[in-house]
């Protein structure tokens, strides 16, 4: 049996600012080319633990460690700082938040001058890991112009360049679309088989990784483990069931929309009808132009032609709410426009149930109550058509679920939506159509159960079938 | 033409830059800048390939800004006392006066000039490694301004982002420019919630790199210097001395 690289005994956790633990008695081992996933729902302490294996923590927030971490058999305390860094290398889940030079040649020898690697064999290693990860093309690119697929194969060859005995992985598909995180699990599974390198992986939704894993370590509420055995890529996400009742009036009507950015058509003569109560999906690759579409619809881009005929107006939900708030608390926010009137503001917040939060400033809530408030704003302000982009990005299965909720009881309300999403299982639980978009046009807008139905349209979108037929809870189990 | 200042030493650039500012600022006659403002488009005309469009652009404010000197300076100038030289629309001008006034008006293109002569045959990342390798500068301060660099797009991307949303939430940004600064308030704050979060994020990713802050030995892409750089040091101190001898001649 191969050596323990990672052993951890009753191991805690603590913030110094904080009065309860993130981790609770965790023991566990991890031998040498495993490749294991630390799962849980989001703020279990996953991250946490991840960074405890890499001496990101304690050392970075004085946080307070029990127990016994050993890593490669010597205590974690004993090692010097930058030392585990040649052993264990690391791939973050922001693409734009880990490069600090221009290029990725550049990039590759600062991980190098950092280990104080000798200058000839800088140039060689160089050449080695690019060799390895099939990236010699990208050797002067620059790291800015890159896909997030790209960029996240980039950190992985920073990681490599280090010749590292393990890999860590923390959600390092989270910002990538389905058809892009499942080449990138392929590529690192033929990376891993090529090296012999142990992967440890944070990760909450799975299925994204089919068979990669050997072994789940699975951390529930107060940061204990609860179960520790061989990886089952689990059922797909289910949704709870709901009857689709579309409304007869339509609630926006788009004919022939074009429109131009600096003399460059970026959307080509749309033309789709949503209806009350309908909920949309807009799906297709990167750059296809969805987010544009929104942009166009709520006005904050200019058509060029075309018309757009809504009977309110259009909201808009960007993926980080945050950006559209603009006072000190949540019910300013929503009777900021001074549309509403007061009785209006306040059954809004009972129904998409803000009380609690009312006096709380928008920033210092969670990101589902962020999302709730941008909701509330824009119905404050008569927007009943509410485009949201990318609401699913980054989201754990609880999230999930809250999101579909509040879309699931505003829909009741007669509110229409148009979602822009990769996420797939959660687009057949929601969505009542799909508008496949490419190259700025739109490829049709399709009964939701037709597309599922059809691989080849889907496929042609860089979109993968959601897992099973129907994602929702079986009616007649 | 050559490419000589582009290929100049970027931490032996900047010393000579420096070193001709804190200079010039002790001469008062008019000719010292001017001679030295001159000779400074001499040599970036012979060793320089500078796009000469973007620098009459930027010259331009600098230029409105010295005539405004000038202009400032002869007519609500201190009385220096002096001779009177001449009178303009009943305003009396001494000789002192009127060689102030150019000096301080040469001073600003001189200044200008140097300014731009370093940006525009500079390249941002090499000047960074350059002061980290030849000037000691600390790691933590180099690599720290270059993800700053890094961020610039990502940063202005998300200002955009940000503003296109307030506008749809009905915000008037106002008219005159004083209600837009004070706007900038509303979109700094969202901005700088979410930069301070990727920017501990690539801390960490910088430490995970085995980055520890210190000063290291061996690179990737050494920062040349060599007797080249001394020469074209020597230059400018020539250039330097130059102006000041003859300034204080003709002055």
């Amino acid at each position: 049996m191969p050596e323990a690289v990672f052993r951890l005994e009753e191991v805690s956790f603590r913030f110094p600012e904080d009065d309860r633990a993130v981790l609770n008695g965790i023991s566990f081992e991890i031998r040498r080319g495993e490749r294991v996933v630390l799962s849980g729902p989001s703020g279990c302490g996953k991250s946490t633990l991840l960074y405890l294996l890499n001496r990101l923590y304690p050392a970075n927030c004085d946080g307070i460690v029990g127990g016994t971490v050993r890593l490669f058999g010597r205590l974690s305390e004993v090692w010097k700082p930058g030392e585990i860094n040649r052993f264990v290398a690391t791939v973050f889940q922001d693409p734009d938040a880990q490069f600090c030079m221009p290029t990725v040649e550049q990039e590759l020898a600062f991980t190098l001058e950092n280990l104080r690697v000798p200058r000839e064999e800088m140039k060689r290693r160089i050449v080695e890991v690019l060799a390895l990860t099939g990236l010699e093309e990208l050797r002067g690119a620059v790291i800015q112009n890159l896909s997030g697929g790209q960029k996240q194969r980039v950190a992985a060859a920073c990681a490599l360049v280090m010749q590292p005995e393990v890999l860590l992985l923390d959600e390092p598909l989270a910002h990538l679309d389905p058809h892009t995180a499942r080449e990138l699990v392929r590529w690192l599974d033929g990376l891993q088989k090529k090296t012999g390198l142990t992967v440890v992986a944070v990760e909450h939704r799975l299925d994204l990784w089919d068979g990669f894993f050997d072994r789940e370590i699975r951390l529930g509420p107060e940061g204990r483990l609860t179960g520790c055995g061989p990886f089952l890529p689990g059922p797909p996400m289910r949704f709870p069931e709901r009857p689709a009742a579309i409304g007869e009036e339509a609630s926006l009507r788009v004919e022939e929309l074009s429109v131009s950015i600096r003399g460059q058509e970026i959307l080509s003569k749309l033309s789709f009808q949503l209806n009350e109560s309908e909920i949309a999906v807009i799906a297709g690759p990167n750059g296809s132009g969805k987010s544009s579409l929104a942009k166009a619809l709520c006005g904050i881009y200019k058509k060029s032609g075309g018309r757009v005929n809504a009977a309110s107006g259009i909201g808009y939900v960007p993926q980080s709410p945050e950006f559209l708030f603009l006072t000190a608390s949540v019910r300013e926010e929503l009777a900021f426009s001074g549309i509403a009137s007061g009785e209006e503001v306040d059954g809004l917040m009972e129904r998409l149930r803000l009380e609690e939060i009312a006096d709380a400033h928008p920033f210092s809530v969670s990101h589902g109550q962020k999302r709730r408030a941008a909701i509330g704003a824009m119905l404050a302000d008569n927007r009943p058509v509410i485009v949201m982009d990318e609401p699913t990005s980054g989201q754990d299965a609880a999230a999930l679920l809250e999101l579909y909720e509040l879309i699931d009881e505003r829909r009741r309300e007669g509110v229409s939506f148009l979602i822009i999403t990769h996420d797939m299982e959660f687009a057949a639980a929601i969505a009542d159509s799909v508008m496949l978009m490419k190259d700025g046009a739109l490829t049709g807008k399709f009964r939701a159960a037709d597309v599922w139905a059809d691989p080849g349209l889907l496929a042609a979108h860089h979109l993968i079938p959601p897992k099973g037929a129907n994602a929702h809870e079986p009616a007649f189990a | 033409m050559s490419r000589l200042l582009h290929d100049m030493n970027p931490s032996v650039k900047f010393l000579a830059v420096i070193v001709s500012m804190l200079t010039m600022a002790f001469f008062f006659n008019p000719w010292t800048p001017l001679l030295f403002w001159v000779g400074l488009l001499v040599v970036q005309v012979l060793m320089s390939r500078v796009n000469w469009k973007v620098w009459g652009l930027m010259m331009l404010p600098m230029g409105l800004g010295a005539a405004g000197y000038l202009w400032t300076t002869l007519v609500f100038g201190a009385d220096t006392g002096g001779e009177v030289i001449g009178s303009f629309l009943g305003i009396e001008v001494t000789d002192e006066q009127w060689a102030r006034a150019w000096s301080l008006a040469f001073r600003v293109l001189a200044f200008s000039g140097l300014s731009l002569l370093f940006a525009l045959t500079t390249d941002p990342v090499t000047f960074i490694m350059s002061l980290m390798q030849q000037l000691r500068v600390p790691p933590k301060l180099a690599y720290g301004t270059m993800v700053s660099y890094q961020f610039l797009p990502v940063l202005k991307d998300e200002l955009v982002q940000i503003r296109q949303a307030q506008r749809l939430r009905g915000v008037d940004e106002g008219k005159h420019w004083w209600q837009r600064a004070l706007g900038m308030r509303r979109l700094l704050i969202p901005m700088l919630a979410g930069a301070v979060r990727k920017a501990e994020r690539a801390a960490f990713a910088m430490e995970a790199k085995g980055f520890t802050g210190e000063p290291r030995s061996e690179f990737y892409q050494p920062v040349k210097i060599g007797a080249r750089d001394f020469a074209l040091g020597g230059m400018f101190l020539v250039l330097l001395v130059g102006s000041c001898v003859a300034g204080v001649w003709l002055g």
